[in-house]
């Protein structure tokens, strides 16, 4: 496997959100973090237990959700990465555990209803 | 091979240059090709003697009379033959039969097979470490039990069953007995008549010879019935028609009588190497052997690897030819039946790996695979949440 790029964790701060989705049973579980400031993502990372395609497209998400805001991160929809990586459509379920996560970094964004950062 | 660490000699093993080089003296034009069953001119009388040889030769490993031997296409058939020939041609005398649930598909899909024509079938559970003790098999027997099957040598754990008790139980009782050695022979000592084995199945692609064929060893006083799966030119005494592989017969024989010769040392070898890796990878946290810890094969290593998922760990491992704990690499792929019949949770199930080791593995190759392995599970575990833990 290449290194996977934003693999790791960042320290909690103010500034961090969090979102988990996934269970390790199931086997796919992900934890994301993005570093926030005015509104977007300026840096992203993930830890990740589950398959070659799940690892990937987390670490392909690292990436693409750099500049995103809340609304990006709400409407974000797995198959974008399921297209961008050619995941076969067997694996499209772990994909939507992505999703899961995104969308929970949505809600859990500072100052959001319900934020839990 | 290639750049690439073969450690999955349980699905097959390559064929021993002895082996090749006997073969394709049955081939070619001033060979011995003929057809076997042709006894009528020189070239069929003397491939007939290349394939008596080799039922010789098999037979001997396993204590057998070449008589006994019935060749087949491989262990499946000779596990099909065993069970379908034997339940149809006594189903007027019991329609039960025991067998186990971590048996090999050959065995187990028979039985469903058998299921579907009236028969009933009690599938053992294993205990935690894969052994199917031989007090289950006697509470299990019915009046009406015609027939029990138990794999010598699981292929999956690699654990050793007690055919022997097994055996002799069987035959106080009059029960036929089934044993699928197509792990064990020319691995482990087997002897069909002091194991009190009626219907052995063997296959030649396990045992550094030629894939395609097998046999089944019949015990022949009195002589097991059976009724045939293939019908055509009456070959093996009307049990098995079809033109004989001359070829692949005698890759067999040959392959038998090495292992006969080379048994005891290539044994004591595989499984000083077989315990060095599990030893290595043991160094890692969350490593469990699967199966009992002394009764096992000597090539088999089963590992369960806690905190890391098995596709994406046989992705980390490309210079590693091994198996997973799952059918296929796939999303859907179906945890390991037999992990799970020991108790391992579906995830558990997912996140192992069967090593198996044969005649050509070197302790340098067992280096460099505990070296992958313990990088790899180092490098999922990294990117895992809580670093693997559950």
């Amino acid at each position: 496997m290449a290194t996977l790029s934003g693999a790791g964790s960042f320290p909690a701060g103010s500034d961090v959100v969090t979102a988990c989705a996934g269970d390790r049973e199931q086997g796919a579980e992900v934890r994301l973090q993005f570093r926030v400031a005015a509104g977007r993502v300026v840096e992203a990372c993930f830890q990740a237990f589950g398959c070659p395609h799940f690892l990937a497209a987390a670490s392909w998400l690292t990436d693409r959700l750099r500049g995103a805001g809340p609304p990006e991160l709400e409407a974000w929809d797995w198959r974008e990465a399921a297209a961008a990586l050619e995941v076969p459509a067997a694996k499209y379920g772990r994909l939507l555990t992505l999703q899961d996560a995104v969308r929970a970094a949505a809600r859990n964004w500072p100052g959001a209803t319900g934020s839990t950062v | 091979m290639n750049g690439v660490v073969y450690l999955d000699n349980a699905a097959t093993t390559p064929v021993d240059p002895r082996v090749i080089e006997a073969m394709s003296t049955c081939l070619g034009v001033d060979g011995d090709f003929a057809n076997p069953s042709a006894t009528g001119h020189g070239p069929g009388r003397r491939a007939r003697a290349r394939v008596e040889q080799a039922r010789e030769e098999v037979a001997s490993l396993v204590g057998a009379r070449p008589a006994q031997v019935v060749w087949t296409s491989g262990a499946t058939e000779a596990d099909n033959l065993a069970l379908l020939g034997a339940a149809r041609f006594y189903r007027s005398h019991g329609r039960h039969i025991v067998t186990a649930r971590t048996e090999h598909p050959a065995v187990l899909d028979a039985c469903r097979q058998l299921e579907r024509e009236g028969f009933t079938v009690t599938y053992l559970a294993p205990g935690r470490d894969g052994i199917v003790e031989p007090a289950q098999v006697e509470s299990a027997l019915r009046p009406e039990t015609i027939l029990v099957s138990l794999m010598h040598v699981n292929n999956e754990i690699g654990v050793v069953q007690d055919v022997g008790a097994v055996g002799r139980l069987c035959r106080s009782r009059g029960v036929l007995f089934h044993v699928d050695a197509a792990q064990s022979a020319g691995k482990l000592p087997l002897d069909v008549e002091r194991d009190c084995i009626d219907l052995l199945a063997l296959t030649a692609h396990k045992l550094h010879g030629p894939k395609g064929v097998g046999a089944l060893c019949v015990r022949p006083e009195p002589r097991i019935g059976l009724v045939p799966l293939l019908y055509g030119g009456g070959q093996e005494r009307g049990l098995r028609s079809g033109t004989l592989p001359t070829h692949q017969i005698v890759g067999m024989g040959v392959a038998y009588r090495i292992a006969a010769l080379e048994m005891a040392a290539d044994s004591a070898r595989i499984a000083r190497l077989r315990e060095r890796l599990w030893q290595g990878v043991a160094e890692l946290p969350g490593v469990e052997l699967n199966g009992h810890a002394e009764r096992r094969a000597p090539g088999i290593l089963s590992i369960t690897i806690d905190g890391v998922e098995g596709e994406s760990l046989l992705f980390e491992l490309p210079g590693l030819a091994v198996a997973s704990g799952s059918a296929c690499a796939t999303a859907s792929a179906e945890p390991s039946y037999v992990l799970r019949a020991l108790g391992r949770s579906d995830r558990l199930a997912q996140s192992s790996l069967r090593l198996s080791l044969g005649r050509y593995t070197t302790s340098e190759e067992i280096e460099l695979a505990i070296a992958a392995i313990q990088r790899a599970v180092r490098r999922l575990r990294a990117v895992a949440p809580r670093g693997g833990a559950s």
